[in-house]
């Protein structure tokens, strides 16, 4: 993702995707998400098998034979001639997060809401740059991460790298 | 030529772990089935069923940002059938111009119901499609089998 080393309003951070896990046992992902400046944070967002997925492929840069429903999306966008500016996860509501797509056609700017994992496929399939606000770090609920960050260390201390430094 | 197909209903495949979406054109004489995974089915079936998700889901996605440039979809074509996969064009009205895009037929079909546009069958798709081994298939099924959805 090409990152603007500006947010484009106060009260963003920006981040990126960090990488996709499986949760063992039931059928869901979850995806991690990682300060872009490197400050650690890892926020985990619980997704769908197939928004997980979605958002696998994008991050592998895989092709597939066929368009996804996300390559469709940007291929829509593109025929319309319009940007995607940014992805901001702008509201939490227990422990549910929801996306807003900035869009922008000459000049015109929209934006769209979504979920979190949609958002983030169309965002790393187009480049743009993802966003949470400040409220929403200060709100989530960090309850279950400490003891969520805590499994996930032991489970992936030998196979995945750490992102936590203090 | 184009023909008009209508959304007859969508089944599970057992044998292929897959789900069918069924379409047939106004008098019964053609007949498509269009395999497509669990999550396509997902969201096929419940545009069908009029169902609003609590969240937007991905197909829903796609109507809004169209929506939010006032885009509209006009139809929807099945345009093509090569070695059992289907190819299909989305035909968008946008700012007085027209836009086709690919897509997968599951995508189509599935913006085509949230945005209320006809779908279409290309007739070589119709010919290409021996409807034979398909009637064959369908009897074997049992009238339960129509129009349910394992989610």
């Amino acid at each position: 993702m090409s990152q603007t080393d500006t947010p484009p309003e106060q009260g963003l951070i920006a981040y990126k995707v960090d990488r996709v896990l499986d949760e063992t046992n039931t059928d869901t992902k979850i995806l991690v998400l990682a300060r872009q400046d490197g400050r650690s944070d890892s926020f985990p967002i619980w997704i769908g098998a197939a928004e997980g997925h979605a958002i696998k492929l994008a991050l592998d840069t895989t092709l597939t034979p066929r368009p996804t429903s996300h390559d469709l999306i940007k291929s829509l966008v593109e025929h319309l001639n319009v940007k995607v500016r940014r992805i901001v996860i702008g509201d939490v509501k227990n422990s549910t997060y929801y996306a807003t797509v900035h869009l922008e056609n000459n000049g015109v700017e929209r934006t769209v809401d979504a979920r979190p994992s949609d958002a983030i496929s169309l965002a790393l399939r187009t480049h743009a740059p993802l966003y949470v606000t400040e409220d929403v770090l200060a709100r989530r609920n960090t309850a279950n991460l400490d003891s969520w960050l805590a499994k996930q260390d032991n489970k992936n201390s030998t196979s995945q790298q750490e992102v936590g430094e203090s | 030529m184009i023909t008009q197909m209508h959304l007859k209903g969508l089944m599970f495949d057992p044998y292929n772990n897959a789900y069918i979406v069924v379409l047939r054109d106004e008098d019964g004489q053609e007949m498509l089935p269009i395999w497509v995974g669990k999550t396509e089915a997902g969201a096929i079936s419940m545009a069908l069923e009029n169902v609003a998700p609590p969240r937007p889901m991905t197909h829903d996605f796609m109507k809004s940002i169209l929506d939010a440039y006032d885009a509209k979809v006009i139809s929807v074509v099945i345009t093509d059938l090569n070695e059992n996969t289907y190819f299909a064009k989305i035909h968008l009205m946008y700012e007085d111009s027209e836009y086709t895009v690919d897509a997968r037929p599951s995508d189509a079909i599935a913006l085509a119901l949230r945005s209320n546009a006809p779908v279409f069958a290309k007739e070589t798709v119709l010919n290409k499609q021996s409807s034979e081994e398909l009637e064959q298939w369908l009897e074997n099924l049992k009238p339960e089998d129509f129009g349910k959805l394992d989610s």
